[in-house]
C-alpha cells in the first residue's frame, strides 16, 4: 500500500520512548532485530539491540545487545550483554542505539544503518542501506483487507490482542547487508542481498503474551526462481492453536501480493529439533541444567485456496532460546530465534515454486510448553 | 579494581532490600539457621542467616559454619555466562561445596532464588560484574 518513504525510516524505527508521566513504565521494551544470511559465506546471523524498563530510572532500566550467529559448519554462536542505561543512548529522533559494545547509527542523508558492535569474542562491522520504504503494522493490517477482500472474526481479535500489549511495530521487508562478521578471532566478509529489519515495542509483562511466530523466507530478488518475498505471522492470545490468528504473504515478481488467511492453513510440527544451539543468558543454564528447547524438526505450512496453493517446510538448522524472565510473577517465556531452510512447493496464479531457500523463523512461547507448542491451560 | 566479595555481599543485600523485600523475608525463612563460609579467590565472608536477617561478617566460629563455597572469580563468571555447567566446575574442582546434603539443598534453592531475580534485575547484574 506505501504509507511511508524511504526517507521515514528514521521516524518509524526510532526508540518511542514513553513520556515520563506514561503509564507501565517499568515494562517497557523496545528493541531492533537485524536478520540476514550470506549465500556465499554460509553466515547466518540475527542481532537485538533493546531497551528493558524504565527508561527514566538508571537503576532499574537497562539495554540489552544480542549477536548470533551460525556458521557454514552449523555452529552457534551468541553473546549478550546487559548495558547501564547511563552507558547507552536511544532517543525518539533516531533508530540509533550507542553504547560501548554495540552501535547502531543511523544516517539520515543516506538513509544506511551502521551497526559495529564487539561482544566477547563476536563481532560485527556492517552496513545496511535502506532501499524499500517501512512497512508498519497499520501497513500491513490494510494491505491483507485489500488481498483478502474482507474482514474476519481471527483478524480483529489477533489486531485487538496484539494492540493491548504493543505499542509500535515495523519492518523493512528487504535490505542488503554489507561488511565483516568476526566469529573467535575469524573474520567473514558479508555481503548480501537477503536482510531483515524489524523494530518493535510496548509496555507490558513477559507473563501477558501467549506468544507468536513469525519470520521471513530470505528470498534473493534477483534469483529468477524466488519469489520477491514470503512472510508470515501468526499471533497468539491463548494456550491452543485454536486461540491464535495470522498469515502468510507471499510477493510474486509480478509486484501483486498473495494472502494466505489462518483458516486455509495447516500447520503441522513433527520431531525434535536435535542440531546446534546456544540459550542466553548464559545463567539459563545454570538454572535449568537439563533445559532443551522445545521446537520441532520439521514445521510445515500448507496454505490453500481456490485458485493457489503453497507448502511451506522450514526445518531448522541452527537455534538460539532466549529466556525471558516476568518482572510480575513467575513465568518466562521462550524466543526461540531460528535459522531455518525453507522448502518452497505449490503455485500462485501461473507461478510455480520449488525451490529451498534460508529463512528466519521466531516463534515465541511460555517456557514450558508441551507437544505442539500448547501449554495445558 | 574488582569490588571485594564482602562488599558485594552488603550491596546485593541492600539491593534486595529496596527491589525484593518480600523474596527477602522468603529467603531468611528458608535458610534459618544457615552459616556459610563462603571464598572468592583469596577473600572470605561469613553469611549467617538468622531468625530475623541475614548478617554478613569477615568470620565465624568454626562450629558454627555448617555449609562452605569456594571458587575463583573466573570459575564464577564461567558458569554465569553459561560456557561452563555447575557439574563440569565440579568435576574440575573449580567449585567445591562442603556440608551435609539437606543444607546444600537448602542452600540451592537459595540461590535458585537469586538467580532468577538476577536476570530481570539490571541492579543485580551490574553489580555482579563489579566483581570481575
Amino acid at each position: 500500500m506505501g504509507l511511508y518513504l524511504i526517507e521515514d525510516t528514521a521516524h518509524i524505527s526510532s526508540f518511542a520512548l514513553p513520556s515520563i508521566f506514561a503509564d507501565r513504565l517499568p515494562l517497557y521494551k523496545e528493541w531492533h532485530d537485524f536478520v540476514f544470511y550470506d549465500r556465499r559465506k554460509h553466515l547466518f546471523s540475527f542481532l537485538n539491540f533493546g531497551v528493558y524498563g524504565n527508561p527514566y530510572d538508571a537503576k532499574r532500566g537497562y539495554g540489552l545487545a544480542l549477536l548470533f550467529f551460525i556458521d557454514q559448519r552449523g555452529r552457534t554462536y551468541a553473546e549478550m550483554k546487559t548495558i547501564a542505561l547511563r552507558d547507552l543512548q536511544v532517543s525518539p529522533y533516531s533508530p540509533d542505539f550507542i553504547s560501548e559494545d554495540a552501535k547502531v547509527l543511523y544516517t539520515k542523508s543516506n538513509n544506511l544503518f551502521k551497526i559495529k558492535s564487539q561482544i566477547g569474542k563476536l563481532a560485527c562491522d556492517l552496513q545496511l542501506p535502506v532501499i524499500l520504504p517501512p512497512v508498519s503494522s497499520k501497513e500491513i493490517f490494510l494491505d491483507v483487507v485489500k488481498m483478502h477482500q474482507t474482514i474476519n472474526l481471527g483478524m480483529t481479535r489477533g489486531a485487538m490482542e496484539m494492540s493491548k500489549l504493543w505499542d509500535n511495530w515495523a519492518e523493512l521487508p528487504r535490505i542488503p547487508v554489507s561488511g565483516e562478521v568476526t566469529l573467535n578471532g575469524t573474520t567473514v566478509p558479508i555481503d548480501t542481498r537477503t536482510g531483515y529489519h524489524d523494530h518493535e515495542g510496548g509496555r507490558f509483562d513477559w507473563g501477558s503474551t501467549w506468544g507468536w511466530d513469525t519470520g521471513v523466507v530470505l528470498c534473493d530478488s534477483s534469483a529468477r526462481k524466488e519469489p520477491e518475498k514470503i512472510e508470515f505471522r501468526f499471533y497468539r492470545w491463548g494456550p491452543s492453536d485454536k486461540l491464535s490468528h495470522g498469515g502468510i504473504v507471499i510477493g510474486p515478481r509480478n509486484g501483486k501480493q498473495k494472502y494466505f488467511d489462518s483458516g486455509n492453513i495447516h500447520i503441522e510440527r513433527t520431531g525434535r529439533f536435535s542440531s546446534g544451539w546456544s540459550v542466553v543468558p548464559g545463567i539459563t543454564r545454570l538454572l535449568y541444567p537439563d533445559y532443551h528447547p522445545d521446537v520441532p524438526e520439521k514445521i510445515v505450512f500448507s496454505a490453500s485456496d481456490n485458485q493457489d496453493r503453497l507448502d511451506i517446510t522450514f526445518t531448522p538448522k541452527g537455534l538460539c532460546s532466549i529466556v525471558a524472565a516476568s518482572v510480575c510473577g513467575e513465568s518466562e517465556r521462550v524466543f526461540n530465534e531460528m535459522f531455518c531452510s525453507a522448502t518452497i512447493s505449490g503455485h500462485v496464479g501461473d507461478t510455480v515454486y520449488d525451490k529451498t531457500i534460508p529463512g528466519w523463523f521466531e516463534s515465541v512461547r511460555p517456557r514450558g510448553s508441551v507437544k505442539h507448542y500448547a501449554v495445558e491451560a | 579494581m574488582p569490588l571485594k566479595l564482602k562488599q558485594f555481599l552488603d550491596d546485593l543485600l541492600e539491593i534486595m532490600r529496596e527491589d525484593y523485600q518480600q523474596q527477602l523475608q522468603e529467603i531468611i525463612k528458608d535458610a534459618r539457621g544457615i552459616t556459610c563460609l563462603q571464598t572468592l579467590d583469596n577473600e572470605r565472608a561469613v553469611i549467617q542467616i538468622d531468625r530475623r536477617r541475614i548478617k554478613i561478617s569477615g568470620k565465624a566460629p568454626k562450629t558454627q559454619i555448617n555449609v562452605r563455597i569456594t571458587l575463583s572469580r573466573n570459575c564464577l563468571f564461567e558458569i554465569l555466562e553459561g560456557r561452563i555447567t555447575l557439574e563440569q566446575a565440579f568435576y574440575s574442582k573449580e567449585l567445591e561445596v562442603l556440608g551435609d546434603p539437606v543444607t546444600l539443598l537448602r542452600c540451592y534453592r537459595i540461590w535458585e532464588r537469586i538467580m532468577s531475580l538476577a536476570r530481570t534485575s539490571a541492579r543485580i547484574t551490574f553489580l555482579t560484574y563489579r566483581l570481575r
